[in-house]
């Protein structure tokens, strides 16, 4: 048991050249990790071969700095920096960390170190770069840091810091231009000489890099604030830079988005045609595409585009590997649900599809395009799905109950109740206990038990269902349930209600307030099928009270009044009817789900011009006498 | 056939205990589930053993597998029959257990008494499916492998396809992303590979609707739960599309759970992860375990239906710290189903838990393993609770000991008897148990006593006996530890205050250092001999060190001449008193036949703190708490110690001298080789060695130069003083060489000849001769000076001797001085006068110089004649030693 502790005493020359060979072997180990096809053997290369580069710039770092090996270590750190971030696909504090211990390291060679510590990196860049224009040598190495350090600047958005840094590049006068594209498109990286150490990827590569992420970046933004000729000009400039596949695609796209938004269709439409020529990535150029047919009210086309869209989502595209290098896309920001490019999943399309048949009246299509929703949501063992067309949008219950509409506009019933015990039956265990409701009804003691407002919304489609199939009975007793329930029982939970916004509230109170009236109608037109006037009359008399505005419950009132010979009533009816028809149609603020919109098409009374009409002279007729 | 997951049992892998935690799954296809391994890292070590039916449970191990790190959890995946395995700070695994990999070679290193009887099998690193370091949990679905790996500042879930049986292992695309909360790090880091404190749990809850077939993965790593409490905890969405849902328990106490089907694609995470997320609970305290268990009666068990496709109606989790979370569908006030939650505290710390059929669970602290009981009625109710019908968890839980201790891994399946339960527990020593319980005779206060109940019972306390003593040895063993690191830290005091006490006087401990040519391979070496010897009372024992220090005296003058000293440590086995040990250490020549004399050599001893009692520091129950795990290293560096410095001996020139001349003729060939030891080189020298031309490995230039010659006197006064000792009769120059080479190994010859000059040979191999006269240095009057002259060719070996020689007189002289002799006699008069003549001679060494400087050529010619001359008579005309002031002795005489 001994040890020693020999002198090392090899000399510096030896070692730089030895810490350069280690460099580039490490550069060239990349370059065959990224020919490799296994993905986790390049993984594991590339995994090692950062070890690598770790240790190297550890034992670099470890020695006081000095001139000359300087831009190896700085190479060794871009390297490094570039082969992290890209494993990562993301740049994170530690780079930054990265590369303001470089900014020291070469600070740590001047002759007046001032206190860094307290100055943040855009200080340190300004000392550096004023101390290097001494040291020619360090110039390429630090541009090419200079590079990454606007990649991470860029990725996290401080743009201020990014200009500064740009602008002390360039040597031009604080504040002479804050425009970035310009101030990118005017930096010239000094490139290295070529027996430079190799690196990963150099400097002038990263700008151009640099550039497109940027324009991109700027134009997305511009897009979706509004601004769209900057964000038109964005676009150009990102177009024309080098641009991979993917990312041309992604910028013909929102550059199809700005042009419809600006009114332009028609090259709106070229650009998305190049778009859909350019890759793989089909699912935002589609949903464009349908968006722009929907704006020149083409619907076929519109939902031909969805429908491919379903199709090329239902695709999984492998993803390919990325580079080992910085990438535009790297630099891009996370795919945003806000954003105009978010497609979103294949069931989110789907959705699409199926709601936009229905609202354009394509019933039997809709329904289909629902059931096959409902699978793919339901059967679907695989959760690679997402059920929710991007938020904020219809929760589950919502797309069950627009599929029993869709089901029921298509005549297909028996469907829709199938449905609709399908939902009730999957959610019962949320469902309050109805034994219990009655008895503290009677108590009168308890509050009332809270219910979401979709499940009195599904025994109304049942009752609608039966109607259609002419059980009046169970039509009748479905009614009745979803008005109990909708009398009885408080909409949302408490707790639900305080944390959600008044708007929503308000449109829950609403949503509610229709419910009934279509609810009481819908009894009250089954009453009047079964020959039951009264009883009709009482429903529709309930339904105006209810909701005063709603004409429907007039018109069916009337209807039934004129049936029942109650003339003097009638003609009062009227009257209110006729005033009301003069007024401008109250605006519906208050966007209703697709379901009942569908619903109350269904009571809607068809011969309301030709009922006033009649009244009209009937009433004329005895003033002519 | 059924896998059964065992661990190392302790003879295997004693070194290290860590917490392990593996768990033996239901009957027929019992599997392990969570796993820590035992042995140290860097190998962790699994054993797979095939076993025909679970009552037959004699484990007969097929293959043992080594991990590159340790091994934090592992599934087992029964379709495939593949055993997932989450490798720390590695990655994911995959070992089909189909085609167990032969092993390429059996022995690994681990010959010796470790050996395991089956074939060790290292896992190749393209096993690993999944290759991220940062990976802390995973857990198996249908198609879905879902990983939990810790980012920078937040834990993220992902998703990835799991390709169907037969095809590649390695998991396909990943298909989504979700971050959860933000999360502390985990305490270590890859490059530091120690155990996190807590990992955390995650699980996978099916929706009720789901059938759970006998391909599916059903573990404790997954469950189903019935309608009330799926849709209550996880919302009308997740039930309607029958979704699974993933809970996860982080260390932090989160208890969050993510709806998968409501997962979005990858690149297209929505940038609110709340939308996907839902905290269930916080338990404030690391989570451990999460599971369910049926507590209501259920329909389905009368169909004759497993415990696996019990619908659980209540959801338990369990914090570390004995809090425990109880979840329960109920029904409001207002006829709303609500979750009924409670809280209950256990005792800490829990180690594992598992979830038993009958609202039981088990959980396992380091003293105790427990049950206790959350079904209905089956504890006693809150008097003030309303007997509300079903639907309300007891108020209190009482758990019931079954006498089992540091279990660290748990699992529960339906024993074959109604209401029975076979449990499997693995035990910290890696004691894979079983233990049936019958739910009549477990439980306290239902004893009635029917043979067969009492056979068991009896069984159970031999286990439990079994249980305890293995916990009795576990302390008896660390309070052995501690007692005999308590002794050896008092022996240590002992020999510190003894060495350090006995300054000037005999030491206990002492360590005499010689130097001697020896001949252990081809060539000369001068060997250092340490001679430790325990003359006191004193043993020194475990933890003990001898520390040699060689420096070479010519590099001590270099700046960094901390690089050029070595240290030798050898560790002290046990030296009893009386006994001694010899070390022997090669001081050189070295491969260039170079040998810087002089060479000092200093011995101290050391104490390492760490190594005497290091091991009694450590934890005993290290899964006690998991971050004692890696502490007793920390606490203890690996510098510190004790250091008493012994003896230092500086070995010269004069001792490093060899005189063959002095060796029986035939000797001489030998010993004359030069120190290179090429022996080619060596035959050529002794061939010229016995041709007609004697000469010694001296090349003909230094030959035609004259040897360079020093002398020193010195007072023989002095020295007849210093030297009075020796034998009679021997003249002063005599004696004089042999004290000089009292320590050289040929002092024999020179005495017994009685020589008064010898030639001798340096260690690089040029001539060394001394030549010890008397003279008298008179030119006033008869002072006799022992002249002692060192002649040599090379300059190098001259100066080594010439500093030998002087550093023993000053030595002598400090002695003298010491012992307070009376001084020679001494004529002051005498030394004034040289002093004046030195005076003289060096004015016109002055003008002479200066004279030297103006002149030109033919005159400076004489000039400088003249200044050698003047040197000369300024060397020589001096006496040394006549013993002034002792304590500045000055040598004088130089001559080149």
């Amino acid at each position: 048991m001994s040890h020693q502790t020999p002198l090392d005493s090899a000399s510096p020359a030896s070692c730089l050249d030895l810490w350069r060979e280690k460099n580039d072997q490490l550069v060239g180990q990349v370059k065959v990790a990224q020919a490799s096809s296994l993905f986790p053997k390049r993984q594991q290369l590339a995994q090692d071969t950062l070890e690598g580069l770790r240790g190297l710039l550890h034992s670099l770092q470890g020695l006081p700095a000095a001139i000359p090996v300087l831009p190896l270590e700085l190479t060794v750190l871009c390297n490094f920096i570039i082969l992290k971030a890209s494993l990562a696909q993301h740049f994170t504090e530690d780079q930054a960390q990265d590369i303001q211990q470089g900014l020291e390291r070469v600070l740590e060679t001047q002759e007046h170190p001032e206190p860094w510590l307290e100055q943040g990196l855009g200080k340190m860049w300004d000392s550096v770069l004023h101390a290097s224009s001494l040291l020619p040598e360090l110039l390429p190495a630090l541009h090419h840091l200079a590079g990454l350090q606007a990649a991470f600047w860029l990725s996290n958005d401080r743009l201020g810091d990014l200009a500064l840094l740009l602008q002390t590049l360039n040597g031009s006068q604080r504040g002479a231009s804050e425009d970035l594209l310009l101030l990118l498109k005017t930096w010239s990286p000094l490139v290295e000489e070529s027996d430079a150490p190799l690196t990963l990827q150099d400097a002038r590569n990263l700008k151009d890099v640099l550039l497109t992420a940027f324009a991109y970046r700027q134009g997305l933004q511009e897009l979706i604030r509004g601004n769209l000729p900057r964000a038109l000009s964005h676009l150009h400039e990102a177009a024309s830079g080098l641009c991979p596949r993917p990312v041309l695609v992604q910028v013909y796209t929102a550059l199809g988005t700005c042009l419809r938004k600006m009114g332009n269709p028609q090259r709106a439409l070229l650009y998305l045609v190049e778009a859909l020529k350019g890759g793989s990535v089909l699912g935002p150029p589609l949903l464009e595409a349908s968006r722009l047919y929907q704006q020149l009210e083409n619907t076929t086309a519109e939902l031909e585009s969805l429908e491919l869209l379903v199709e090329a989502l239902s695709v999984t595209h492998s993803s390919k590997a990325p580079q080992l290098l910085i990438e535009v896309e790297l630099l891009l920001p996370q795919p945003d649900p806000a954003s105009p490019l978010y497609c979103g999943s294949q069931s989110q399309a789907k959705y699409l599809l199926a709601s936009r048949c229905l609202q354009m009246g394509r019933a039997e299509n809709a329904a289909e395009h629902y059931l096959d929703l409902l699978a793919l949501l339901v059967d679907n063992s695989e959760p690679r799905s997402s059920p929710l067309p991007g938020p904020p949008g219809p929760c589950m219950p919502e797309v069950f109950l627009e599929a029993a509409a869709a089901l029921i506009q298509a005549g297909r019933a028996q469907d829709a109740l199938t449905v609709c015990e399908e939902l009730l039956s999957r959610t019962s265990p949320l469902l309050p206990k109805m034994s219990g409701l009655w008895n503290d009804a009677r108590k009168g003691s308890r509050e009332p038990p809270h219910c979401p407002l979709w499940i009195p919304s599904t025994h109304l489609l049942q009752g609608q269902a039966w109607v259609h199939l002419g059980a009046h009975k169970e039509a009748i007793s479905e009614f009745s349930r979803c008005l109990e329930l909708l009398f009885r029982v408080t909409p949302e939970n408490k707790e639900k209600g305080a944390s959600s916004s008044c708007e929503q509230r308000c449109r829950s109170d609403v949503i509610r307030q229709q419910l009934r009236a279509a609810a009481l109608i819908s009894r009250g037109l089954e009453w009047v099928a079964s020959g039951q006037d009264t009883r009709a009359l009482q429903d529709f008399l309930l339904s105006l009270q209810m909701y005063p505005s709603n004409q429907d419950a007039s018109f069916h009132l009337l209807q039934t009044l004129k049936r029942l010979d109650r003339r003097d009533e009638a003609i009062a009816l009227w009257r209110r009817l006729e005033a009301q028809t003069k007024l401008p149609q109250e605006d519906a603020t208050w966007s209703l789900p697709l379901y009942l919109e569908t619903y109350l098409s269904w009571i809607h009374p068809s011969d309301r011009e030709t009922l006033l009409e009649e009244f009209r002279t009937s009433l004329l007729e005895p003033h002519d006498l | 056939m059924s896998v059964v997951g065992s661990f190392w049992p302790s003879c295997w892998a004693p070194a290290e205990t860590l917490p392990t935690r593996a768990a033996v799954a239901p009957r027929g296809r019992c599997l392990v589930e969570r796993g820590q391994l035992r042995a140290g890292p860097p190998s962790a070590w699994l054993a797979v053993s095939l076993l025909p039916t679970c009552a037959q449970l004699s484990p007969n191990i097929q293959a043992v597998y080594r991990f590159p790190g340790r091994v934090w959890h592992l599934e087992f995946l029964a379709p495939r029959r593949a055993l997932y395995v989450l490798c720390a700070w590695k990655g994911l695994y995959c070992l089909s257990l189909d085609h167990p990999s032969r092993p390429a070679s059996q022995d690994d290193g681990e010959s010796e008494d470790g050996e395991p009887p089956s074939p060790v099998v290292p896992v190749d690193p393209d096993a690993c499916v999944l290759l991220d370091a940062s990976l802390c949990a995973f857990t198996l679905l249908d198609n879905v492998l879902v990983t939990l790996v810790q980012g920078p500042a937040q834990w993220k879930m992902q998703l990835f396809d799991r390709p169907c049986p037969g095809e590649d292992p390695r998991p396909g695309d990943q298909i989504g992303e979700v971050t959860l909360s933000a999360c502390t790090p985990v305490a270590g880091v890859p490059g530091n590979p120690t155990s996190p404190p807590f990992l955390p749990v995650l699980c996978c809850v099916l929706p009720p609707g789901t059938r759970v077939t006998h391909s599916h993965t059903w573990g404790h790593g997954s469950f189903v739960l019935d309608e009330a409490l799926f849709g209550l905890l996880f919302g009308a969405d997740a039930t309607l599309l029958e979704s699974p849902v993933i809970l996860c328990g982080l260390p932090d106490g989160q208890l969050c759970c993510v709806v998968l089907k409501a997962l979005v694609l990858p690149r297209s995470v929505p940038s609110d992860p709340a939308a996907l997320v839902q905290i269930l609970h916080h338990l404030e305290e690391p989570v451990v375990f999460i599971g369910a268990v049926r507590t209501e009666p259920w329909a389905g068990e009368a169909m004759g239906e497993t415990l696996s496709t019990v619908h659980a109606d209540c959801l338990v989790a369990l914090g570390h710290h004995g809090r425990t979370l109880a979840i329960k569908a109920s029904w409001g006030e207002s006829g709303n189903p609500v979750p009924e939650l409670r809280e209950y505290h256990l005792v800490e710390p829990v180690l594992c838990a598992a979830c038993g059929g009958g609202g039981h669970v088990y959980y396992s602290t380091p003293t105790d393993l427990c049950v206790v009981d959350l079904s209905w009625g089956g504890s006693p109710a809150d008097p003030e609770e309303p007997s509300g019908g079903p639907g309300t968890l007891p108020a209190l839980l009482c758990p019931a000991s079954l006498s089992i201790c540091s279990a660290v891994a748990l699992s529960v399946a339906p024993g074959e008897a109604k209401g029975s339960a076979k449990l499997f527990a693995l035990s910290a020593k890696g004691r894979l148990m079983r233990c049936s319980l019958d739910s009549t005779s477990e439980l306290p206060g239902s004893a009635r006593a029917t043979p067969e109940s009492t056979g068991r019972r009896v069984k159970e306390l031999l286990s439990g006996i079994g249980a305890v003593s293995e916990r009795v040895s576990f302390l008896k063993r660390a309070v052995d530890q501690r007692n005999q690191a308590l002794a050896s830290l008092n022996e240590a005091m002992n020999v510190s205050c003894a060495l350090l006490s006995s300054r000037g006087g005999p030491r206990p401990i002492s360590c005499t250092i010689t130097a001697a040519w020896g001949r252990p391979s081809l060539r000369d070496v001068l060997t250092a001999t340490c001679l430790l010897e325990s003359s006191g009372g004193f043993q020194l024992g475990h933890g003990w060190a001898l520390c040699v220090q060689v420096l070479s005296c010519s590099r001590a003058l270099d700046l960094d001449a901390a690089g050029s000293a070595v240290t030798y440590t050898i560790p002290v086995d046990q030296l009893g008193p009386g006994s001694r040990r010899e070390v022997a250490l090669p001081l050189g020549p070295g491969e260039d036949g170079e040998l810087d004399l002089p060479v000092t050599v200093s011995c101290a001893l050391f104490y390492s703190l760490r190594e005497a009692v290091g091991g009694a520091l450590a934890p005993v129950d290290s899964w006690e708490d998991p971050s004692l795990d890696e502490r007793a290293p920390n606490i203890l560096p690996e510098q510190e110690g004790i250091c008493l410095p012994l003896s230092r001996h500086t070995v010269d020139m004069l001792q490093g001298l060899r005189f063959p001349s002095l060796l029986p003729a035939h000797a001489q060939v030998t010993c004359l080789l030069g120190p290179a030891g090429n022996p080619v080189d060596a035959f050529l020298d002794t061939r010229r060695e016995l041709g007609p031309e004697p000469a010694g490995p001296t090349s003909p230039q230094t030959k035609a130069l004259s040897p360079s010659v020093a002398c020193i006197k010195v007072s023989a006064e002095l020295l007849r003083a210093a030297l009075q000792h020796g034998p009679p009769g021997v003249p002063l120059s005599c004696a004089t060489l042999q004290w000089l080479l009292a320590e050289n190994a040929a002092v024999d010859v020179v005495r017994a000849r009685a020589l008064s000059s010898v030639q001798g040979v340096a260690p690089d191999g040029a001539d060394v001769h001394l030549i010890v006269a008397m003279v008298d240095l008179c030119p006033a009057g008869p002072l006799q000076v022992v002249e002692v002259q060192v002649e040599s060719p090379s300059l190098a070996d001259l100066c080594r001797a010439h500093h030998a020689i002087i550093g023993r007189l000053q030595t002598l002289v400090m002695e003298q001085a010491a012992q307070g002799s009376s001084p020679p006699d001494l004529r002051v008069q005498y030394l004034r006068q040289i002093h004046a003549n030195h005076e003289v001679l060096l004015r016109e060494v002055q003008s002479l110089r200066d004279r030297l400087c103006r002149e030109d050529e033919a005159g400076s010619h004489a000039t400088a004649q003249r200044l050698l001359q003047v040197y000369r008579q300024l060397r020589n005309g001096t006496p040394a030693w006549s013993c002034c002031d002792p304590p500045a002795p000055a040598p004088t005489a130089f001559t080149a």
